[in-house]
């Protein structure tokens, strides 16, 4: 396509542009009023004393304190404990989704999406009613004598795993399951006429041609679950408290807003990092790509 | 004196020909509990005085209460919380003053009185226990509950500082008079939370609201569980395997205070002035077993002598429990908590 020189195709062009950018005026201005605003009021809210006055003090005392270092900690468990379950379950499911018949596919994707459209809170009390001492879980388990003694399975990090993972594994799977279905089926027919055995055909033609869905998934994954709330509420029993219940707790019990602003800010700063390491990883992965292909 | 008269007939014709409702909105913490207060206390008070009054819930009041102050945008008028986050809001000057002068304040026994949150009803904290579990034989003093030897079995308690201190130094065998006493100085404090840390591994649950506290009971996800009476009892009634004793009881009481800046004070006053009549605090006992702090609604058989018994108030209960210092907390409820949440974080 040649440029536009015509000063009157020109205007009109600049006209066309505008408009198309007035078009996402009122989706900007949703969420600068709905994401951008209350970020600020937070991070005002985190200079403030309960008495209205300007201070840092809530930042030393949100990280001096060792109750902030263990929930992060928390977090970071949790967080990576859901991704690692994600990749090692979501994978070879999304590897099998991908390789059956279509129709076949859409029926099992159905099943994997079920799950999303019940609330969560429904789905994390069901996880109560199989997990607990006299559940369902545990009274198969006692029954066929498998067990002698009930296992811990709730209102521990066990639990909250379970209940996260149960969660997440959808919204993983799908990225992974497009970049799985986009894969030239030449390429492996290919591979194994080459000779590549199976294993090989996974490691040197599929994982590099899907890297791009699994990252994009457990991107995904992160960051919605750094920020879980409900879920290690109900499922850890007191004992698996991340930052979001800190940020609770702080609240409720110590109506401290300034200092669960500062955590609330702390969880978006690691959102943040999280998120550039995961990009950067990203690159250097396609980098290696790129060079093995030429190598 | 025929102008008193006139002024009387006056005053009951404006009363009895209201020319528009009043409204007055109510915050609760909701639930059974919440239900109850509606049907016997302010339901009934509404009608007498004509007031058309809502109901909005929250199941933490102070944090509601603080946002709606603090954002200067208060939608309530009556707010219904437990008595040290009563203290605690009006130190931080959350609360109107209550109005002597509406409600009557010989309604108070002296020890529970307060000029901003209006002490309506008592609980006792109290040992629940399993009944499948334990049979005829459960742990009977504090001691015996944190005795893991011989009574072994999983431990609920809730994930709060307040009550659990004073049980842990109750079961130290700190003397009920004793308690605050020794929790105000800083080896008491840490006493109790020793106390606590050493029955932490045997500890299933740490609850966080009282109805997974009652669910836990009822399930047998654990056999001793430290929970509310009125909670308890209700799974005692429900016909679950669970007894509970008051011997040892921390009791407190929930208040009902008026948001400062409420845009009904006076109406709030005189709702909460004619909610807690004794009748109707008494009757609160027909739906939950949490009893009057006002002496007279004790009196005139207007509480049924068998249910007297599922009382932490009820005169046979008192000696071995420990009344709720709500002062202390006030002042101490931070460091207490802060010392709390560490222990759980270890």
């Amino acid at each position: 396509m040649t440029v536009v020189r015509d000063p009157a195709l020109a205007a009109d062009a600049r006209r066309e542009r505008r408009f198309f950018l007035s078009l996402s005026l009122p989706a900007l201005f949703i969420v600068g009023l709905a994401a951008i605003l209350p970020i600020l009021w937070i991070i005002r809210q985190s200079f403030l004393t309960t008495g209205g006055e300007y201070t840092v003090g809530n930042y030393q005392k949100v990280l001096s304190s060792g109750l902030t270092w263990s929930a992060l900690v928390t977090t970071l468990e949790l967080s990576l404990g859901t991704l690692a379950a994600c990749i090692l379950l979501g994978t070879p499911l999304a590897l099998a989704l991908a390789s059956v018949r279509p129709r076949l596919a859409n029926v099992l994707m159905a099943f994997v999406m079920l799950p999303l459209w019940t609330s969560i809170l429904v789905r994390t009390y069901g996880w109560l009613v199989l997990l607990r001492r006299d559940g369902l879980i545990n009274a198969a388990l006692t029954g066929s004598g498998l067990t002698a003694e009930p296992l811990p399975l709730v209102y521990n990090f066990t639990g909250t795993l379970i209940g996260m993972v149960h969660y997440m594994l959808p919204l993983f799977l799908l990225p992974v399951y497009a970049a799985m279905r986009d894969i030239d089926p030449n390429l492996i027919r290919a591979a194994a006429s080459m000779g590549a055995t199976l294993r090989q055909v996974i490691r040197t033609v599929i994982m590099p041609l899907s890297a791009g869905g699994i990252f994009s998934g457990s991107i995904i994954v992160l960051i919605y679950a750094i920020g879980f709330f409900i879920t290690p509420a109900v499922l850890g029993g007191g004992k698996v408290n991340p930052l979001s219940t800190r940020i609770e707790r702080t609240l409720s019990t110590f109506q401290d807003w300034g200092s669960a602003s500062v955590l609330g800010i702390l969880l978006l700063v690691l959102m943040a990092l999280i998120g550039v390491m995961l990009l950067a990883a990203r690159r250097l992965v396609a980098q290696n790509t790129v060079e093995a292909s030429h190598a | 004196m025929s102008w008193l008269r006139i002024s009387l007939t006056a005053f009951a014709i404006s009363a009895a020909l209201p020319v528009h409702a009043q409204t007055v909105t109510i915050t609760t913490a909701g639930g059974d509990y919440g239900n109850a207060i509606k049907e016997a206390m302010w339901g009934p008070a509404a009608k007498e005085l004509g007031y058309d009054v809502r109901e909005e819930t929250q199941s933490d009041g102070l944090a509601a209460l603080k946002m709606q102050v603090t954002s200067g945008a208060v939608t309530t008028d009556v707010i219904h919380l437990g008595s040290p986050e009563g203290a605690q809001a009006a130190a931080q000057s959350l609360l109107e003053p209550l109005d002597y002068k509406i409600i009557d304040p010989k309604s108070v026994p002296d020890g529970a009185k307060s000029d901003y949150c209006y002490p309506f009803d008592s609980y006792g904290t109290v040992m629940s226990w399993n009944t499948k579990t334990y049979g005829q034989n459960p742990p009977k003093t504090w001691a015996e509950f944190w005795d893991v030897a011989k009574f072994s079995g999983r431990r609920a308690l809730r994930a709060n500082a307040q009550d659990s201190i004073e049980i842990a130094l109750l079961s130290d065998g700190v003397a009920p008079a004793d308690v605050y006493s020794v929790l105000s100085t800083p080896e008491g404090l840490e006493r109790a939370i020793k106390r606590l840390e050493a029955i932490k591994p045997n500890v299933a649950v740490w609850w966080t609201s009282g109805a997974q506290s009652a669910q836990l009971l009822k399930d047998g996800e654990a056999d001793l569980v430290i929970t509310w009476n009125g909670r308890a009892q209700t799974v005692k009634a429900d016909g679950g395997a669970a007894d509970y004793t008051f011997k040892g009881s921390v009791i407190g009481t929930d208040c009902l205070g008026v948001p400062k800046g409420a845009p009904n004070k006076e109406a709030a006053m005189k709702l909460i002035a004619a909610m807690t009549q004794p009748a109707r605090v008494a009757k609160l006992t027909d739906f939950i077993a949490y009893g009057p702090v006002n002496p007279a609604a004790y009196e005139g058989g207007l509480i049924p002598a068998d249910r007297l018994k599922t009382l932490a108030t009820a005169p046979e209960n008192a000696g071995t429990s420990v009344f709720s210092n709500s002062e202390w907390w006030v002042k101490n409820g931070e460091a207490a908590q802060r010392a709390f949440d560490e222990m759980m974080a270890r």
